[in-house]
């Protein structure tokens, strides 16, 4: 079994991120369960997902227990420190190192807090996807970077990636995102 | 032989709306609600994708949108109205009678509840409301049986003679898991309605024959219950034993997997039989359910003394944690999860909080600006425009249920004898649900407020949908639109005018001069949704030779603007990937520091 969190700041494409692999899932044979927030909470505000995967064991709750995830994929790094609680001991992190500063931040009522990208590192890796997606050719694939290090670890063969990929994404960001997923599992 | 189908990944409201379309649904209403608005969009996929006729509208309200339902069914269709849990108490009217009426086609109810108040003003646990009514009602635990089970609640609905009740949650119609089904479709000939009046027509002499058929009915659907697939146990091992449905069930699972387990899919009635004979094998049973105890109090009052979770755990949202924790506080140790999870971890203090915002370019953010200047009372309502009350435009003071502003409105102005002038916002598709009666209402006392009707076009909280002020259907065809200040001065209004959100100062006057009046005063002002009609238009950049840092512009709460340090000062700059270009930060800046980024090639980022 493995648990997979998704955090970022609505509006990132935390939803859309998650289903990539829950897709990617399903395609390999494995059981799943993904549960998302919808509403209220997309305008600009903490987002959340969770995504249960198991080529072998069933999957019943939606949702991941407390300190039980393998793994966080924090699409920023203020979002990858808050949820950071949930990860299980010896579970990775895999962050996006982007800095969006919320609205308390931008008002002046607070300040965006330092070695966000320190405490993150130290319980896996930091990874600059929102500039070399940009440098790719545009921001908005930053996730599938995250996800190719994530496939990297879990297993999934490549080829229900690329069966989600072209199942979920708009057919004229795919081929971006597939190279930038590429990129990402390829650890360089 | 034929193929297994291939799961699909679904979610809930998807699932929901498959199961609809095999069993040969051919007409569906609703008003968007989250977590339900996405159930008759899957509706309409289906049907383009694999056939069928099927007519779905967004009804004005819930009320409505049943009471649609009900005349399809009494034409012999099978159909089916879709609200969030609130909305069942705008529909709970047409909701109990209907328990009398009975159906001819199918008729479905389905609400979707939201416990732990993700998008919602409560977390009301409508399983009470089929108690309440009558009314049989099916809970889904995932999207395999959303699908099943909407297929099965048309059946059940036909053969017993009564609608039927789904009911969802938020981690029900928003978790995607696979669903395997076939895509066939039963069409069904829709024959028309014949007059039946002791069963339509519910003047007291019938409706109390029917009441006496409802509850033979009900006994019939619990016997049936005793048998049927859709409650079932599950065998394990120990002698403690539990009750549990929908979510709470997939829960228990998870952190005890080999626990016997009576699984209920009809939690109302329920199955007096089964829960008799599987109680009395065990020492000890306990029911697990999320919000209020509906079924431990059900199966007390058979005369079983099942055990339940504290009764802390009935506020919020059952999760994996709470239910170990509780499960622990009556002496049981869960033994499926592997960490155990941590009862005490939680989110670490200090971090600066992320909470929603009006998003770049919204057009109700000037309005706002304005009447938090005003400094007047603000009624407010359901919709995106509920952000309004947080820092830093912390300008709307209420917010209680659909349509409530303009009334609570009319109500403080009666109380202070006219002392007091509040404004009521409220959006043009929450308007027109419950809106216009309350302005009716208060236009016919004498009321002596503003009603402010912030028209951007669309119901936006829940995904842009349609509504009358759109002049498009769901279906995407064209309509008339409502036109607000027709309506208001139809309704009596003396004064009525419309402002655009892009000039803060029309705004203002057109308040103020409303403020002034001495009677009933209807604005309405008008600008596009930028997130539902892709409004985007040239960046605004911040000039540092002209900026004072007086933060003028950052009191607007705009997503784009933030601070940057730079020589030891903190500058506002914007951020040029979310500006939308609506300028109103250009027009707040009082020493027009602020223009289009390629106009003064100032410092964007």
């Amino acid at each position: 079994m493995a648990n997979v969190l998704f955090a970022g700041v609505g509006g990132q494409g935390v939803v859309t991120a998650s289903d990539l692999l829950a897709h990617a899932a399903l395609r390999a044979g494995w059981n799943v369960k993904k549960a998302e927030t919808h509403g209220m909470a997309q305008r600009g505000g903490s987002v959340v997902t969770h995504v249960r995967v198991s080529p072998d064991q069933p999957v019943h709750s939606p949702l991941i227990p407390h300190g039980c995830a393998d793994y966080l994929i924090a699409l920023e790094l203020l979002e990858g420190v808050r949820t950071l609680w949930m990860l299980a001991p010896g579970g990775q992190v895999i962050a996006d190192a982007r800095r969006i500063p919320p609205i308390t931040v931008t008002s002046g009522a607070a300040t965006y807090p330092d070695g966000l990208e320190d405490q993150l590192r130290s319980r896996g890796r930091v990874l600059p996807a929102t500039e070399e997606a940009t440098r790719m050719g545009d921001a908005r694939a930053a996730n599938a970077l995250l996800l190719g290090a994530l496939g990297r670890d879990l297993g999934l063969p490549e080829d229900a990636w690329q069966s989600a990929f072209a199942a979920v994404l708009n057919p004229k960001a795919l081929d971006l995102n597939w190279r930038t997923f590429l990129k990402g599992a390829s650890g360089r | 032989m034929s193929e297994q189908p291939q799961p699909m990944l679904l979610s809930g409201n998807e699932a929901v709306a498959l199961g609809a379309w095999q069993a040969g649904c051919s007409l569906a209403a609703a008003y968007p609600g989250t977590p339900s608005s996405e159930i008759l969009p899957a509706l309409i996929r289906w049907a383009e994708r694999h056939g069928g006729d099927i007519y779905c509208e967004w009804s004005v309200n819930e009320k409505v949108a049943l009471e649609v339902a009900s005349g399809a069914s009494i034409a012999g269709a099978r159909t089916l109205a879709a609200m969030k849990h609130v909305g069942l108490n705008v529909a709970a009217d047409p909701f109990f009678t209907l328990a009398y009426t009975g159906v001819e086609g199918g008729l479905l109810v389905i609400s979707a509840d939201d416990p732990g108040l993700h998008s919602s003003q409560n977390e009301q646990d409508n399983r009470i409301y089929a108690r309440h009514a009558g009314i049989p009602m099916l809970e889904p635990a995932d999207s395999q049986e959303a699908c099943d089970f909407a297929r099965l609640a048309f059946e059940l609905s036909e053969r017993f003679d009564v609608p039927v009740l789904l009911r969802l949650t938020t981690r029900v119609s928003h978790s995607r898991t696979p669903v395997v089904a076939g895509l066939e479709r039963a069409e069904r000939e829709v024959t028309g309605a014949t007059p039946n009046p002791q069963k339509y027509v519910m003047v007291p002499a019938h409706a109390k024959t029917r009441h006496e058929v409802l509850q033979r009915s009900l006994a019939r659907v619990a016997r049936w219950g005793d048998e049927a697939p859709v409650n079932r146990v599950d065998d394990g091992v120990g002698d403690v034993a539990f009750i549990a449905s929908g979510l709470a069930y997939c829960l228990l699972r998870e952190v005890l997997p080999e626990a016997p387990v009576l699984k209920l899919g009809m939690t109302y009635p329920l199955p007096g039989s089964l829960i008799g004979g599987f109680v009395e094998r065990f020492a000890r049973v306990v029911v697990v359910e999320e919000l209020e105890p509906f079924l431990f109090e059900q199966i007390r009052a058979l005369g079983h003394a099942v055990d339940r979770l504290p009764a802390e755990l009935q506020l919020g949202e059952l999760t994996p944690d709470r239910l170990v924790h509780g499960l622990r506080q009556i002496g049981i140790e869960p033994t499926g999860l592997s960490p155990a999870p941590d009862e005490a971890l939680g989110p670490p203090a200090g971090l600066p909080a992320r909470p929603p915002v009006l998003c770049p370019g919204c057009a109700h953010r000037a309005v706002f600006a304005v009447l938090r200047k005003l400094k007047v009372f603000v009624t407010g309502d359901i919709g995106c425009y509920t952000l309004a009350t947080l820092e830093p435009l912390a300008a709307l003071h209420t917010c209680l249920d659909m349509g409530a502003g303009i009334s609570q409105a009319h109500g403080i102005s009666r109380a202070t004898g006219g002392k007091q002038k509040a404004v009521a916002v409220i959006g043009d598709s929450t308007f027109t649900h419950m809106g216009m009666p309350a302005l009716l209402n208060a236009i016919y006392n004498g009321g002596d407020f503003v009603t402010l009707i912030l028209d951007n076009r669309s119901t936006a909280m829940t995904g842009g949908q349609d509504h009358p002020g759109t002049g498009t259907t769901l279906r995407g065809e064209s309509s008339r639109a409502l036109d607000f200040a027709r309506l208001a001065e139809a309704m009596g209004a003396e004064m009525v005018m419309q402002v655009p959100v892009s000039d803060p100062k029309a705004i203002e006057a057109g308040l103020r001069q409303a403020l002034n009046h001495r009677g009933p005063a209807v604005v309405i002002a008008s600008g596009l949704c930028p997130l539902r009609y892709r409004v985007r238009t040239t960046p605004y950049a911040i000039d540092r030779e002209k900026c004072t840092l007086c933060r003028r512009c950052l009191a607007l709460g705009c997503p784009a603007l933030g601070l940057s340090v730079d020589s030891g000062l903190k500058w506002p700059v914007i951020d040029a990937a979310l500006c939308n270009g609506c300028g109103l930060c250009a027009q707040e800046c009082l020493l027009g520091a602020i223009s289009l980024a390629d106009a003064n090639g100032g410092d964007a980022v």
